[in-house]
């Protein structure tokens, strides 16, 4: 017997409540292993660049830019590519299924962001074989049942053709899967000559370009050299990375990651309360046998440890099956949903499984250190 | 042991003073108390209730300190020791035999056994070899993973002395062994703890309310109101 297998027999000592205790905080973990998933798949920046830049028109997103800006970008001190883009937001069968279209020059595209988005020449190749066709990211065609090959209809919310109608026919040449789980790919790349040639208005504006820095160029002294460019000009710019720009555009509707924190700090302090009663009270029940152990010759700190590695023995179970079950469920889980369990979530849940397993464990480890041994020996 | 070392003052209570507080009113325990032990003596406290035996055990075991005076063990001072250099101390030097065997009900005799050395830098299998060899003194080969629920009593007083004596102490002290058991089990219980002082050497201090049990030491000390009244030693 060893020190832990001690510790693991206390714990064991009343199976019905350790059990509870431990789906008590696989629940928890579970909880913050969904929602640190979610947020880190569909609401945080993690899988956005620091190092591309994106300039946009300064009165805001849905004003272009002129193409002419373009050149004068490119021409700049310390820039490796620029592309250029733009947005056509539209819907397909239902309004409700939105789809967003990003119309580009594919070769420009592959040289500023092709690695971030998983592209490569061969993916890119059919697209010039027909200027309808498009590349859509992987969740969006996991999302949507589509595959290579399939005709689709996206109706625009506002990039109407020249003969009035907004209906956008597209056939899909690929399907491209983004460089790690956490890269947005619910998008389709279309070509924007296509684009361009056949909507209404603001032919040959761009709604933004993106820009690729050279290596040793910080990207922040950058951005206020493109936006320096065009202060004075008639379109003057905001250039942002494009971890930035989302940033921005997600907390305009909330600050879901901070919601998302309120909500497991709840469930954590809830989880942190009931652990700290019922131990409290395991403690209190085994009084005489703490009494029993200090006279055997166990120290205030051995008894302080027992005590704590039985609350972090809770944990550490019932935790690892939390997280565990959170794992499987972003395996199975539809990729809208957009879950994704990094390691960066593991380590963070590891770490708080550890703070919570001490602090909940510490006011009854202190109760049973501070056991008198007369005063316990007389409980019995 | 040799006799030489039987002489020494292994346990020395000097002009020892303990009371406790019940309310506000000090209620006076011992009030200059004096005692000598020698290495491997077998000492029965006897008295009555509430004539301090409990309380001379307890000093003894490092657990309670003396108001005031002299507590020394095989030369240490325990009155001058903190509680966690009393905890290790123990670890060390003493074993105890409870009453009510205090066996910790969710471990086998083995593991129960076992306890003290945990504290000990040993091996998994020093420890097994150690725990096999008390079970075999105590005759409880074969019983090691039977739960202390599935034991009578004097099978689980036999655990409790393998308990008390698996880190090797110099000094065991027995709060009525024998006390919640039958004749004849307590009998073995006492013959076992003659063996351990007349054969292995141990120091055995033993509070009994029990005159038969008494006649198993080689002498008894007769406590009243915190003080000893008399003296009886074995023919």
């Amino acid at each position: 017997m060893t020190f832990l297998q001690l510790a693991r027999r206390n714990t064991w000592r009343k199976p019905i409540r350790s059990l509870l205790l431990m789906v008590c905080v696989a629940v928890a973990f579970l909880i913050y292993g969904l929602t640190a998933s979610f947020t880190s798949g569909t609401q945080s920046a993690v899988g956005a660049s620091d190092d591309i830049l994106g300039v946009m028109n300064a009165a805001g997103r849905a004003q272009p830019l002129p193409m002419a800006h373009m050149a004068r970008i490119a021409s700049a001190p310390g820039i490796a590519s620029v592309a250029y883009m733009s947005r056509l937001r539209g819907f397909v069968d239902n309004e409700r299924n939105v789809v967003a279209v990003s119309a580009v020059d594919p070769g420009l595209l592959i040289a500023v962001n092709g690695s971030e988005l998983g592209l490569t020449p061969e993916l890119i190749a059919p697209l010039g074989k027909a200027r309808d066709r498009v590349l859509v990211g992987r969740a969006l065609a996991e999302a949507q049942g589509w595959s290579v090959g399939d005709h689709i209809n996206v109706t625009a919310f506002q990039v109407a053709r020249e003969d009035g109608s907004r209906d956008w026919r597209f056939e899909i040449a690929g399907i491209f899967a983004g460089e790690s789980p956490s890269s947005d790919t619910y998008f389709m790349i279309a070509r924007y000559d296509y684009i361009n040639a056949a909507r209404a208005r603001d032919r040959d504006t761009a709604d933004a370009f993106i820009v690729r820095p050279r290596r040793s160029v910080p990207s922040s002294e950058l951005a206020a050299r493109i936006d320096a460019l065009f202060a004075n000009s008639v379109a003057p710019t905001r250039t942002q990375s494009e971890k930035q720009f989302l940033e921005a555009f997600l907390r305009q509707y909330a600050d879901v990651g901070l919601i998302v924190d309120l909500v497991v700090g709840a469930a954590f302090v809830t989880l942190l309360m009931i652990v700290i009663n019922t131990m409290v009270f395991a403690v209190r029940e085994r009084t005489f046998e703490f009494g029993v152990l200090k006279s055997l010759g166990f120290s205030r700190t051995s008894i302080l440890s027992l005590v704590l590695t039985e609350t972090l023995f809770i944990f550490v179970i019932g935790g690892g099956i939390g997280l565990a079950l959170a794992k499987l469920a972003t395996l199975f889980a539809p990729p809208t949903l957009g879950l994704v369990f990094s390691l960066s979530i593991l380590v963070k849940a590891a770490a708080i499984m550890l703070a919570l397993g001490l602090a909940t464990g510490a006011l009854p480890a202190v109760n049973a250190m501070r056991i008198s041994i007369t005063a316990a020996l007389k409980t019995r | 042991m040799t006799d030489s070392t039987k002489d020494e003052a292994y346990i020395a209570l000097k002009n020892v003073r303990k009371s406790y507080k019940i309310g506000i009113e000090p209620i006076p325990i011992f009030s200059g108390l004096d005692l000598t032990i020698p290495r491997s003596d077998f000492v029965a406290v006897m008295g009555p209730s509430g004539s301090g035996k409990s309380t001379l055990l307890n000093m003894l075991a490092g657990i309670d300190l003396p108001d005031a005076g002299e507590l020394r063990i095989g030369g240490n001072r325990l009155d001058r020791m903190g509680e966690t250099a009393r905890s290790a101390w123990r670890a060390h030097n003493m074993g105890i035999v409870f009453q009510f065997y205090n066996l910790l009900p969710m471990l086998n005799a083995a593991e129960n056994v076992e306890l003290p050395l945990l504290l000990k830098p040993l091996s998994a299998r020093e420890r097994r070899v150690r725990v096999g060899k008390v079970l075999d003194l105590v005759g409880l080969s074969g019983r090691e993973k039977q739960y202390p629920a599935m034991m009578s009593g004097g099978q689980q007083q036999r655990i409790g002395i393998a308990r008390a004596i698996v880190a090797d102490p110099e000094l065991l002290l027995c709060d009525e062994p024998t006390g919640d058991l039958d004749r004849k089990s307590a009998d073995e219980i006492l013959d076992m703890l003659r063996f351990l002082n007349r054969e292995l050497g141990k120091t055995v201090v033993m509070v009994t309310h029990d005159p038969q049990a008494a006649l198993y030491a080689r002498r008894t000390l007769h406590l009243d109101k915190g003080s000893f009244v008399e003296e009886n030693r074995a023919a």
